[in-house]
Protein backbone atom coordinates (compact mmCIF):
# COMPACT_ATOMS: atom_id res chain seq x y z
CA UNK A 1 0.00 0.00 0.00
CA UNK A 2 1.20 3.47 -1.21
CA UNK A 3 0.65 4.07 3.06
CA UNK A 4 1.45 2.36 5.81
CA UNK A 5 -1.73 1.89 8.10
CA UNK A 6 -2.16 0.51 11.32
CA UNK A 7 -4.44 -0.74 14.41
CA UNK A 8 -3.57 1.84 17.07
CA UNK A 9 -6.18 1.46 19.81
CA UNK A 10 -8.73 -0.72 20.44
CA UNK A 11 -11.67 -1.43 23.36
CA UNK A 12 -14.82 -4.05 23.55
CA UNK A 13 -17.72 -3.56 25.94
CA UNK A 14 -18.40 -6.83 27.47
CA UNK A 15 -20.55 -9.01 25.74
CA UNK A 16 -24.06 -9.34 27.40
CA UNK A 17 -27.61 -10.71 27.12
CA UNK A 18 -29.14 -7.20 28.11
CA UNK A 19 -26.82 -4.86 28.62
CA UNK A 20 -28.00 -2.03 31.28
CA UNK A 21 -26.74 0.94 29.33
CA UNK A 22 -28.44 2.62 26.22
CA UNK A 23 -26.46 2.64 22.40
CA UNK A 24 -25.44 5.84 22.75
CA UNK A 25 -23.53 4.57 26.47
CA UNK A 26 -22.13 1.65 24.94
CA UNK A 27 -20.50 3.22 21.98
CA UNK A 28 -19.00 6.01 23.79
CA UNK A 29 -17.33 3.34 26.41
CA UNK A 30 -15.70 1.47 23.23
CA UNK A 31 -14.90 4.67 21.50
CA UNK A 32 -13.56 6.60 24.94
CA UNK A 33 -11.56 3.47 26.20
CA UNK A 34 -9.82 2.49 22.20
CA UNK A 35 -9.30 6.48 21.91
CA UNK A 36 -7.40 6.19 25.06
CA UNK A 37 -5.45 3.02 24.41
CA UNK A 38 -4.04 4.72 21.40
CA UNK A 39 -2.96 7.66 23.25
CA UNK A 40 -5.27 10.18 21.24
CA UNK A 41 -7.49 12.71 22.14
CA UNK A 42 -10.68 13.51 20.22
CA UNK A 43 -8.86 16.64 18.08
CA UNK A 44 -6.80 13.93 16.92
CA UNK A 45 -9.61 11.80 15.12
CA UNK A 46 -9.57 12.96 11.27
CA UNK A 47 -12.85 10.12 10.57
CA UNK A 48 -15.52 8.37 11.95
CA UNK A 49 -16.74 5.35 10.87
CA UNK A 50 -19.34 3.51 12.12
CA UNK A 51 -21.26 0.28 11.48
CA UNK A 52 -25.00 0.18 12.34
CA UNK A 53 -27.92 -0.70 10.96
CA UNK A 54 -31.68 0.93 11.03
CA UNK A 55 -33.48 -2.17 11.43
CA UNK A 56 -31.19 -3.15 14.60
CA UNK A 57 -32.04 0.35 16.19
CA UNK A 58 -35.02 0.64 15.28
CA UNK A 59 -34.96 4.07 13.74
CA UNK A 60 -33.70 5.42 10.20
CA UNK A 61 -30.27 7.21 9.75
CA UNK A 62 -28.90 4.68 13.09
CA UNK A 63 -26.17 7.09 12.98
CA UNK A 64 -27.94 9.75 13.98
CA UNK A 65 -27.12 10.21 17.24
CA UNK A 66 -23.76 8.10 17.41
CA UNK A 67 -22.06 11.25 16.42
CA UNK A 68 -22.02 12.62 19.96
CA UNK A 69 -20.68 9.35 21.60
CA UNK A 70 -18.39 8.04 18.34
CA UNK A 71 -16.41 11.68 18.68
CA UNK A 72 -17.48 12.44 15.04
CA UNK A 73 -19.25 16.08 16.17
CA UNK A 74 -18.49 18.27 13.57
CA UNK A 75 -15.75 15.94 11.78
CA UNK A 76 -15.70 13.65 8.90
CA UNK A 77 -18.78 11.27 9.50
CA UNK A 78 -20.13 8.19 7.74
CA UNK A 79 -21.27 4.62 7.90
CA UNK A 80 -21.89 1.25 6.81
CA UNK A 81 -24.70 -0.67 6.79
CA UNK A 82 -22.80 -3.87 6.98
CA UNK A 83 -20.15 -5.53 9.72
CA UNK A 84 -17.81 -3.33 11.33
CA UNK A 85 -15.16 -5.23 9.48
CA UNK A 86 -16.65 -3.43 6.28
CA UNK A 87 -16.47 0.21 8.28
CA UNK A 88 -12.75 -0.41 9.13
CA UNK A 89 -12.49 -0.95 5.25
CA UNK A 90 -13.75 2.38 4.74
CA UNK A 91 -11.61 4.17 7.24
CA UNK A 92 -8.55 2.34 5.97
CA UNK A 93 -9.63 4.01 2.23
CA UNK A 94 -10.24 7.12 3.74
CA UNK A 95 -6.32 7.14 5.13
CA UNK A 96 -5.02 5.83 2.39
CA UNK A 97 -6.60 8.45 0.37
CA UNK A 98 -4.26 10.99 2.05
CA UNK A 99 -6.74 13.29 3.71
CA UNK A 100 -6.95 12.01 7.14
CA UNK A 101 -4.31 10.36 9.58
CA UNK A 102 -6.45 8.75 12.52
CA UNK A 103 -9.73 7.55 12.04
CA UNK A 104 -11.81 6.03 14.59
CA UNK A 105 -14.25 3.28 13.21
CA UNK A 106 -16.88 1.60 15.56
CA UNK A 107 -19.76 -1.50 15.36
CA UNK A 108 -22.44 -1.92 17.49
CA UNK A 109 -25.59 -3.47 18.47
CA UNK A 110 -28.08 -4.78 21.09
CA UNK A 111 -30.27 -7.60 20.25
CA UNK A 112 -31.95 -7.13 23.37
CA UNK A 113 -33.74 -4.25 22.10
CA UNK A 114 -34.99 -5.68 18.65
CA UNK A 115 -36.59 -8.66 17.39
CA UNK A 116 -33.18 -11.46 17.42
CA UNK A 117 -33.66 -13.04 13.96
CA UNK A 118 -36.70 -10.40 12.17
CA UNK A 119 -33.41 -8.21 10.54
CA UNK A 120 -31.95 -11.46 9.18
CA UNK A 121 -35.81 -12.65 7.37
CA UNK A 122 -35.63 -8.71 5.64
CA UNK A 123 -32.67 -9.58 3.96
CA UNK A 124 -34.57 -12.17 1.95
CA UNK A 125 -35.69 -11.92 -1.35
CA UNK A 126 -39.28 -10.13 -0.89
CA UNK A 127 -41.59 -11.31 -3.33
CA UNK A 128 -40.93 -15.53 -3.23
CA UNK A 129 -38.53 -16.27 -0.35
CA UNK A 130 -39.72 -13.69 2.49
CA UNK A 131 -43.37 -14.78 1.44
CA UNK A 132 -42.74 -18.33 2.07
CA UNK A 133 -41.45 -18.14 5.37
CA UNK A 134 -39.13 -21.17 5.55
CA UNK A 135 -35.81 -19.54 5.32
CA UNK A 136 -34.57 -17.51 8.04
CA UNK A 137 -31.13 -17.22 9.47
CA UNK A 138 -30.95 -21.09 11.16
CA UNK A 139 -32.85 -22.45 8.14
CA UNK A 140 -30.29 -20.97 5.82
CA UNK A 141 -27.19 -21.66 7.63
CA UNK A 142 -28.69 -25.46 8.08
CA UNK A 143 -28.84 -25.32 4.35
CA UNK A 144 -25.42 -24.54 3.95
CA UNK A 145 -23.76 -26.71 7.11
CA UNK A 146 -25.96 -29.83 4.93
CA UNK A 147 -24.46 -29.01 1.64
CA UNK A 148 -20.73 -29.02 2.93
CA UNK A 149 -21.05 -32.17 4.75
CA UNK A 150 -22.50 -34.07 1.98
CA UNK A 151 -19.97 -32.81 -0.63
CA UNK A 152 -17.10 -33.44 1.74
CA UNK A 153 -18.28 -36.12 3.99
CA UNK A 154 -17.97 -34.14 6.92
CA UNK A 155 -19.84 -35.37 10.23
CA UNK A 156 -21.48 -33.19 13.07
CA UNK A 157 -19.11 -34.32 15.57
CA UNK A 158 -16.37 -32.22 13.89
CA UNK A 159 -18.91 -29.16 13.74
CA UNK A 160 -19.28 -29.56 17.03
CA UNK A 161 -15.47 -29.82 17.73
CA UNK A 162 -15.62 -26.47 16.31
CA UNK A 163 -17.99 -25.16 19.25
CA UNK A 164 -16.46 -27.55 21.78
CA UNK A 165 -13.20 -25.36 20.76
CA UNK A 166 -14.64 -22.37 20.76
CA UNK A 167 -17.01 -21.69 24.00
CA UNK A 168 -14.34 -23.46 25.79
CA UNK A 169 -11.54 -20.83 24.52
CA UNK A 170 -14.01 -18.09 25.78
CA UNK A 171 -13.72 -18.84 29.34
CA UNK A 172 -10.52 -17.08 28.50
CA UNK A 173 -11.64 -13.93 27.61
CA UNK A 174 -13.44 -11.87 30.39
CA UNK A 175 -15.24 -9.59 27.84
CA UNK A 176 -17.47 -12.90 25.97
CA UNK A 177 -21.21 -13.74 26.71
CA UNK A 178 -21.38 -17.56 26.68
CA UNK A 179 -18.21 -19.30 28.02
CA UNK A 180 -18.32 -23.01 28.70
CA UNK A 181 -15.62 -24.32 30.78
CA UNK A 182 -14.11 -27.63 29.79
CA UNK A 183 -16.71 -27.67 26.47
CA UNK A 184 -17.01 -31.16 25.23
CA UNK A 185 -17.93 -32.66 21.62
CA UNK A 186 -21.33 -34.51 23.49
CA UNK A 187 -21.95 -31.55 25.01
CA UNK A 188 -22.56 -29.50 22.00
CA UNK A 189 -24.36 -32.76 20.36
CA UNK A 190 -26.29 -33.17 22.99
CA UNK A 191 -28.28 -29.38 22.66
CA UNK A 192 -31.09 -28.27 21.43
CA UNK A 193 -31.66 -28.96 17.99
CA UNK A 194 -32.53 -25.98 16.06
CA UNK A 195 -32.62 -27.00 12.54
CA UNK A 196 -30.52 -30.03 11.38
CA UNK A 197 -27.65 -30.44 11.43
CA UNK A 198 -27.54 -26.52 13.77
CA UNK A 199 -27.75 -27.61 17.44
CA UNK A 200 -28.39 -24.16 19.95
CA UNK A 201 -24.37 -24.31 20.55
CA UNK A 202 -23.45 -24.15 17.34
CA UNK A 203 -25.31 -21.00 16.48
CA UNK A 204 -23.92 -17.52 17.58
CA UNK A 205 -26.05 -16.20 20.57
CA UNK A 206 -28.22 -12.88 20.84
CA UNK A 207 -25.68 -10.46 22.14
CA UNK A 208 -25.69 -6.87 23.58
CA UNK A 209 -22.29 -4.86 22.63
CA UNK A 210 -19.42 -2.75 20.58
CA UNK A 211 -15.86 -2.84 19.83
CA UNK A 212 -13.95 0.17 18.75
CA UNK A 213 -10.81 0.48 17.18
CA UNK A 214 -8.52 3.52 16.02
CA UNK A 215 -7.10 3.49 12.73
CA UNK A 216 -3.68 5.81 12.33
CA UNK A 217 -1.76 6.51 8.82
CA UNK A 218 1.94 7.67 8.34
CA UNK A 219 3.63 9.32 11.32
CA UNK A 220 0.98 8.99 14.14
CA UNK A 221 1.00 5.46 13.66
CA UNK A 222 4.86 5.01 13.90
CA UNK A 223 4.96 7.23 16.55
CA UNK A 224 2.57 4.91 18.52
CA UNK A 225 2.02 2.95 21.60
CA UNK A 226 1.22 0.22 19.52
CA UNK A 227 0.94 -1.10 15.97
CA UNK A 228 -0.62 -3.93 14.56
CA UNK A 229 0.01 -2.80 10.98
CA UNK A 230 -2.57 -4.19 7.89
CA UNK A 231 -0.67 -5.65 5.33
CA UNK A 232 -3.68 -6.86 3.21
CA UNK A 233 -7.19 -6.58 2.96
CA UNK A 234 -9.78 -8.41 0.41
CA UNK A 235 -13.15 -8.54 0.06
CA UNK A 236 -15.28 -10.29 -2.43
CA UNK A 237 -19.81 -10.54 -2.71
CA UNK A 238 -21.24 -13.90 -3.91
CA UNK A 239 -24.46 -14.36 -5.29
CA UNK A 240 -27.87 -14.44 -3.84
CA UNK A 241 -28.06 -18.27 -1.34
CA UNK A 242 -30.20 -19.80 -3.88
CA UNK A 243 -28.07 -18.89 -7.13
CA UNK A 244 -24.63 -20.75 -5.58
CA UNK A 245 -23.48 -23.76 -4.59
CA UNK A 246 -23.92 -23.76 -0.78
CA UNK A 247 -20.90 -26.07 -0.40
CA UNK A 248 -18.45 -23.73 -0.47
CA UNK A 249 -17.33 -19.96 0.39
CA UNK A 250 -16.28 -18.62 -3.26
CA UNK A 251 -16.09 -15.06 -2.36
CA UNK A 252 -14.10 -15.71 0.95
CA UNK A 253 -11.61 -17.57 -0.81
CA UNK A 254 -11.21 -14.72 -3.68
CA UNK A 255 -11.22 -12.78 -0.99
CA UNK A 256 -8.29 -14.73 1.16
CA UNK A 257 -6.16 -15.14 -2.21
CA UNK A 258 -6.61 -11.18 -2.71
CA UNK A 259 -5.61 -10.36 0.69
CA UNK A 260 -2.67 -12.80 0.62
CA UNK A 261 -1.36 -10.94 -2.96
CA UNK A 262 -1.44 -7.55 -1.04
CA UNK A 263 0.24 -9.26 2.06
CA UNK A 264 2.89 -11.18 -0.17
CA UNK A 265 1.56 -14.33 1.49
CA UNK A 266 2.32 -17.64 0.00
CA UNK A 267 1.90 -20.43 2.14
CA UNK A 268 -0.85 -18.91 4.60
CA UNK A 269 -1.08 -22.40 6.68
CA UNK A 270 2.78 -21.53 7.85
CA UNK A 271 2.88 -18.14 7.29
CA UNK A 272 -0.19 -16.96 9.52
CA UNK A 273 0.43 -17.35 13.35
CA UNK A 274 -3.47 -17.44 14.03
CA UNK A 275 -7.00 -16.06 12.68
CA UNK A 276 -10.04 -14.79 14.49
CA UNK A 277 -12.89 -16.14 11.97
CA UNK A 278 -16.06 -15.05 11.96
CA UNK A 279 -18.21 -18.02 12.03
CA UNK A 280 -21.90 -17.38 12.73
CA UNK A 281 -22.53 -21.29 12.56
CA UNK A 282 -20.07 -23.58 13.70
CA UNK A 283 -19.72 -25.16 10.91
CA UNK A 284 -18.44 -21.92 8.84
CA UNK A 285 -15.44 -22.55 10.74
CA UNK A 286 -14.66 -25.72 8.76
CA UNK A 287 -15.66 -23.78 5.76
CA UNK A 288 -13.35 -20.96 6.19
CA UNK A 289 -10.19 -23.31 7.06
CA UNK A 290 -10.78 -24.70 3.75
CA UNK A 291 -11.41 -21.08 2.07
CA UNK A 292 -8.50 -19.30 3.74
CA UNK A 293 -6.07 -22.15 2.41
CA UNK A 294 -5.31 -23.47 6.13
CA UNK A 295 -6.18 -26.79 4.98
CA UNK A 296 -7.35 -28.10 1.42
CA UNK A 297 -10.67 -28.41 -0.34
CA UNK A 298 -12.74 -30.67 1.89
CA UNK A 299 -10.56 -31.29 4.66
CA UNK A 300 -11.71 -28.86 7.36
CA UNK A 301 -13.00 -32.08 9.18
CA UNK A 302 -9.99 -33.18 9.33
CA UNK A 303 -7.97 -30.29 10.01
CA UNK A 304 -10.07 -29.13 13.25
CA UNK A 305 -9.34 -33.46 14.40
CA UNK A 306 -5.79 -32.74 14.17
CA UNK A 307 -5.96 -30.51 16.62
CA UNK A 308 -3.92 -27.57 14.38
CA UNK A 309 -6.69 -24.62 15.69
CA UNK A 310 -6.80 -25.31 19.45
CA UNK A 311 -5.30 -22.50 21.45
CA UNK A 312 -1.92 -24.45 21.53
CA UNK A 313 -1.97 -25.50 17.59
CA UNK A 314 0.34 -24.58 14.96
CA UNK A 315 -2.54 -21.79 13.70
CA UNK A 316 -4.86 -21.16 16.40
CA UNK A 317 -8.25 -20.02 15.28
CA UNK A 318 -10.73 -18.22 17.34
CA UNK A 319 -8.60 -18.20 20.85
CA UNK A 320 -11.42 -15.32 21.94
CA UNK A 321 -14.15 -17.92 21.20
CA UNK A 322 -15.09 -16.09 18.43
CA UNK A 323 -18.74 -15.08 16.97
CA UNK A 324 -19.72 -18.25 18.78
CA UNK A 325 -19.14 -17.03 22.26
CA UNK A 326 -20.57 -13.28 21.45
CA UNK A 327 -22.41 -11.75 18.23
CA UNK A 328 -23.09 -8.25 18.77
CA UNK A 329 -24.19 -8.05 14.85
CA UNK A 330 -22.30 -5.01 13.13
CA UNK A 331 -19.38 -5.52 15.57
CA UNK A 332 -18.37 -9.03 15.16
CA UNK A 333 -16.08 -8.59 12.30
CA UNK A 334 -14.63 -5.57 13.50
CA UNK A 335 -13.73 -7.38 17.11
CA UNK A 336 -12.07 -9.76 15.23
CA UNK A 337 -10.19 -7.27 13.71
CA UNK A 338 -9.41 -6.21 17.39
CA UNK A 339 -8.69 -9.57 18.56
CA UNK A 340 -6.32 -10.46 15.84
CA UNK A 341 -4.49 -7.13 16.74
CA UNK A 342 -4.41 -7.84 19.91
CA UNK A 343 -2.71 -11.21 19.31
CA UNK A 344 -0.09 -9.19 17.74
CA UNK A 345 0.65 -6.56 20.61
CA UNK A 346 0.76 -9.10 22.68
CA UNK A 347 -2.23 -7.85 25.07
CA UNK A 348 -4.61 -10.63 24.43
CA UNK A 349 -4.38 -11.38 28.34
CA UNK A 350 -5.56 -14.63 29.23
CA UNK A 351 -6.57 -15.84 25.41
CA UNK A 352 -2.76 -14.39 24.62
CA UNK A 353 -1.30 -16.47 22.14
CA UNK A 354 2.86 -16.64 22.07
CA UNK A 355 4.53 -15.35 19.37
CA UNK A 356 1.76 -14.18 16.84
CA UNK A 357 3.50 -11.99 14.24
CA UNK A 358 1.18 -12.28 11.38
CA UNK A 359 -3.03 -12.64 12.00
CA UNK A 360 -5.57 -13.14 9.92
CA UNK A 361 -9.45 -11.59 10.57
CA UNK A 362 -12.72 -12.14 8.55
CA UNK A 363 -15.94 -10.67 8.27
CA UNK A 364 -18.72 -11.53 6.78
CA UNK A 365 -22.47 -10.04 5.81
CA UNK A 366 -25.16 -11.58 4.71
CA UNK A 367 -26.98 -15.55 4.59
CA UNK A 368 -24.56 -17.79 4.20
CA UNK A 369 -21.96 -15.57 4.31
CA UNK A 370 -22.66 -13.84 0.87
CA UNK A 371 -19.87 -11.19 1.16
CA UNK A 372 -16.62 -12.04 2.83
CA UNK A 373 -13.53 -9.50 3.86
CA UNK A 374 -10.33 -11.03 4.51
CA UNK A 375 -7.66 -8.82 6.55
CA UNK A 376 -3.58 -9.93 7.40
CA UNK A 377 -2.16 -7.87 10.40
CA UNK A 378 1.51 -8.09 11.35
CA UNK A 379 4.23 -6.16 14.13
CA UNK A 380 7.14 -4.59 13.35
CA UNK B 1 -34.87 -10.80 27.39
CA UNK B 2 -37.81 -9.85 25.15
CA UNK B 3 -40.94 -9.48 27.35
CA UNK B 4 -39.23 -6.00 28.68
CA UNK B 5 -39.09 -7.60 31.78
CA UNK B 6 -35.59 -7.09 33.99
CA UNK B 7 -34.79 -3.81 31.39
CA UNK B 8 -33.83 -1.50 33.47
CA UNK B 9 -33.58 1.47 31.87
CA UNK B 10 -35.13 0.58 27.99
CA UNK B 11 -39.06 1.48 27.11
CA UNK B 12 -40.72 -1.08 25.17
CA UNK B 13 -41.40 1.44 21.75
CA UNK B 14 -43.50 0.08 18.83
CA UNK B 15 -43.86 2.03 15.37
CA UNK B 16 -46.77 3.91 14.95
CA UNK B 17 -47.90 2.37 11.99
CA UNK B 18 -48.47 -1.28 10.78
CA UNK B 19 -44.73 -1.69 8.40
CA UNK B 20 -46.58 -3.76 5.63
CA UNK B 21 -44.80 -2.98 2.28
CA UNK B 22 -46.65 -3.46 -1.67
CA UNK B 23 -43.10 -4.89 -3.46
CA UNK B 24 -43.99 -4.27 -7.03
CA UNK B 25 -43.17 -7.87 -8.29
CA UNK B 26 -41.90 -6.52 -11.48
CA UNK B 27 -43.11 -8.17 -14.93
CA UNK B 28 -41.02 -11.28 -14.71
CA UNK B 29 -42.22 -12.27 -11.33
CA UNK B 30 -45.57 -11.73 -12.50
CA UNK B 31 -45.72 -13.91 -14.87
CA UNK B 32 -43.96 -16.56 -12.66
CA UNK B 33 -47.14 -15.95 -10.74
CA UNK B 34 -49.28 -16.37 -13.58
CA UNK B 35 -47.87 -19.36 -14.71
CA UNK B 36 -48.12 -20.76 -11.34
CA UNK B 37 -51.80 -20.37 -11.59
CA UNK B 38 -51.71 -22.47 -14.28
CA UNK B 39 -49.51 -25.02 -12.63
CA UNK B 40 -46.59 -23.87 -14.71
CA UNK B 41 -43.27 -23.48 -13.95
CA UNK B 42 -42.08 -21.06 -15.58
CA UNK B 43 -38.25 -19.30 -15.43
CA UNK B 44 -36.05 -17.23 -17.33
CA UNK B 45 -33.01 -17.21 -19.38
CA UNK B 46 -30.27 -15.03 -20.31
CA UNK B 47 -29.69 -15.17 -24.16
CA UNK B 48 -26.01 -14.76 -24.04
CA UNK B 49 -25.14 -17.73 -21.36
CA UNK B 50 -27.72 -20.04 -21.22
CA UNK B 51 -28.35 -19.90 -17.73
CA UNK B 52 -32.10 -20.17 -16.02
CA UNK B 53 -32.99 -18.57 -13.26
CA UNK B 54 -36.13 -20.14 -10.89
CA UNK B 55 -37.30 -17.89 -9.72
CA UNK B 56 -36.95 -15.99 -12.69
CA UNK B 57 -34.66 -13.09 -12.49
CA UNK B 58 -34.79 -10.30 -14.31
CA UNK B 59 -31.27 -9.70 -14.87
CA UNK B 60 -27.94 -12.53 -15.58
CA UNK B 61 -25.41 -11.37 -12.54
CA UNK B 62 -22.69 -12.83 -15.18
CA UNK B 63 -23.52 -11.35 -17.79
CA UNK B 64 -24.75 -7.86 -16.53
CA UNK B 65 -28.03 -8.04 -18.94
CA UNK B 66 -31.69 -8.32 -18.78
CA UNK B 67 -32.86 -12.16 -19.07
CA UNK B 68 -35.29 -11.88 -22.03
CA UNK B 69 -36.10 -15.32 -22.94
CA UNK B 70 -38.69 -17.65 -21.02
CA UNK B 71 -38.61 -21.71 -20.75
CA UNK B 72 -41.39 -23.91 -19.02
CA UNK B 73 -39.72 -26.70 -16.79
CA UNK B 74 -41.41 -29.37 -16.03
CA UNK B 75 -42.22 -30.35 -12.26
CA UNK B 76 -39.66 -32.32 -11.19
CA UNK B 77 -36.15 -31.57 -9.62
CA UNK B 78 -33.62 -32.54 -7.13
CA UNK B 79 -32.94 -31.79 -3.45
CA UNK B 80 -29.27 -29.76 -3.48
CA UNK B 81 -29.60 -29.73 0.52
CA UNK B 82 -32.33 -30.18 2.90
CA UNK B 83 -32.57 -29.41 6.81
CA UNK B 84 -35.35 -30.30 9.37
CA UNK B 85 -36.24 -27.61 10.99
CA UNK B 86 -37.72 -28.09 14.17
CA UNK B 87 -37.80 -23.61 14.98
CA UNK B 88 -38.97 -20.88 12.64
CA UNK B 89 -39.27 -17.26 13.07
CA UNK B 90 -42.62 -15.96 14.93
CA UNK B 91 -44.64 -12.96 14.43
CA UNK B 92 -42.39 -11.43 17.04
CA UNK B 93 -39.17 -12.26 15.74
CA UNK B 94 -37.61 -14.71 17.54
CA UNK B 95 -37.57 -18.44 17.47
CA UNK B 96 -40.19 -20.62 18.51
CA UNK B 97 -40.85 -24.31 18.43
CA UNK B 98 -42.74 -25.67 15.24
CA UNK B 99 -45.62 -28.07 16.14
CA UNK B 100 -44.19 -30.52 13.50
CA UNK B 101 -40.57 -30.59 12.11
CA UNK B 102 -40.41 -29.63 9.10
CA UNK B 103 -38.29 -30.52 6.09
CA UNK B 104 -36.86 -27.34 4.17
CA UNK B 105 -35.08 -28.27 0.70
CA UNK B 106 -33.48 -26.02 -1.75
CA UNK B 107 -34.75 -27.88 -5.02
CA UNK B 108 -33.00 -27.91 -8.31
CA UNK B 109 -35.94 -28.23 -11.14
CA UNK B 110 -34.97 -30.11 -13.99
CA UNK B 111 -33.62 -27.59 -16.51
CA UNK B 112 -32.88 -24.69 -13.95
CA UNK B 113 -29.32 -23.66 -12.84
CA UNK B 114 -30.62 -22.23 -9.70
CA UNK B 115 -32.19 -23.36 -6.71
CA UNK B 116 -35.79 -22.88 -4.91
CA UNK B 117 -35.69 -23.11 -1.18
CA UNK B 118 -39.25 -25.33 -0.71
CA UNK B 119 -41.06 -26.76 2.25
CA UNK B 120 -41.15 -31.42 1.29
CA UNK B 121 -43.90 -32.91 2.38
CA UNK B 122 -41.81 -36.10 3.40
CA UNK B 123 -40.92 -38.39 6.76
CA UNK B 124 -37.21 -38.69 5.11
CA UNK B 125 -34.88 -36.50 2.91
CA UNK B 126 -31.82 -36.88 1.12
CA UNK B 127 -29.50 -34.71 -1.05
CA UNK B 128 -30.27 -36.39 -4.38
CA UNK B 129 -33.76 -36.90 -3.77
CA UNK B 130 -36.09 -36.85 -6.75
CA UNK B 131 -39.09 -34.78 -5.64
CA UNK B 132 -42.32 -33.72 -7.86
CA UNK B 133 -44.44 -30.05 -7.51
CA UNK B 134 -47.39 -30.21 -5.42
CA UNK B 135 -50.27 -28.23 -6.73
CA UNK B 136 -52.92 -26.61 -3.96
CA UNK B 137 -56.50 -27.57 -5.79
CA UNK B 138 -57.92 -24.28 -4.25
CA UNK B 139 -55.02 -21.75 -3.40
CA UNK B 140 -55.70 -18.82 -1.66
CA UNK B 141 -53.62 -16.67 -3.13
CA UNK B 142 -50.61 -16.87 -6.28
CA UNK B 143 -48.25 -17.73 -3.03
CA UNK B 144 -50.36 -20.67 -2.27
CA UNK B 145 -50.50 -22.24 -5.70
CA UNK B 146 -47.54 -24.46 -5.52
CA UNK B 147 -48.05 -26.06 -1.93
CA UNK B 148 -44.77 -28.38 -1.67
CA UNK B 149 -42.97 -30.98 -3.08
CA UNK B 150 -43.21 -35.07 -2.47
CA UNK B 151 -40.60 -37.84 -3.53
CA UNK B 152 -40.75 -38.85 -6.75
CA UNK B 153 -42.42 -42.70 -6.32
Amino acid sequence: MEREVAIIGYAQTPYEEDADASREILVLRAAREALASAGLSRDDIGTVITANNDYLDGRTISNMRLVEPSGACLKDESKVEMDGAYAALYALMRLLSGFHDVAMVIGESQASVYPTYAPGVMTLDPTWDRQRGLLNEVSAAALQARSYMNTYGISEEQIAAVAAKNLGNAVKNPLALRAVPGATVEQVMGSRMLCSPIREMCAWPATDGACAIVLAAGDVARKANRAAWIRGVGFYHDSYLTERPLDKMTSLKMAADKCYAMAGIEHPEVEIDLAEISELFAHEELMAYEALGFCAEGKGGEFIDSGATRMDGILPVNPSGGVLAANAVCAAGLARLAEAAMQITGEAGDHQVKGVKTALAHGQTGLCAQENIVYVLGGE
Amino acid sequence: MKSGEGLKNVKRMSVPFAPVFNWSVGNWMEQFFDGLKQKKILASKCAACGRVYLPPRMICERCFDKTEEWVELPETGTVETYTMAHVGVADNGELEDLPEPQIIAMVKHDGADTCMAVRVDAQDCNVGLRVKAVWNAEPDGVLDALSAYRALD
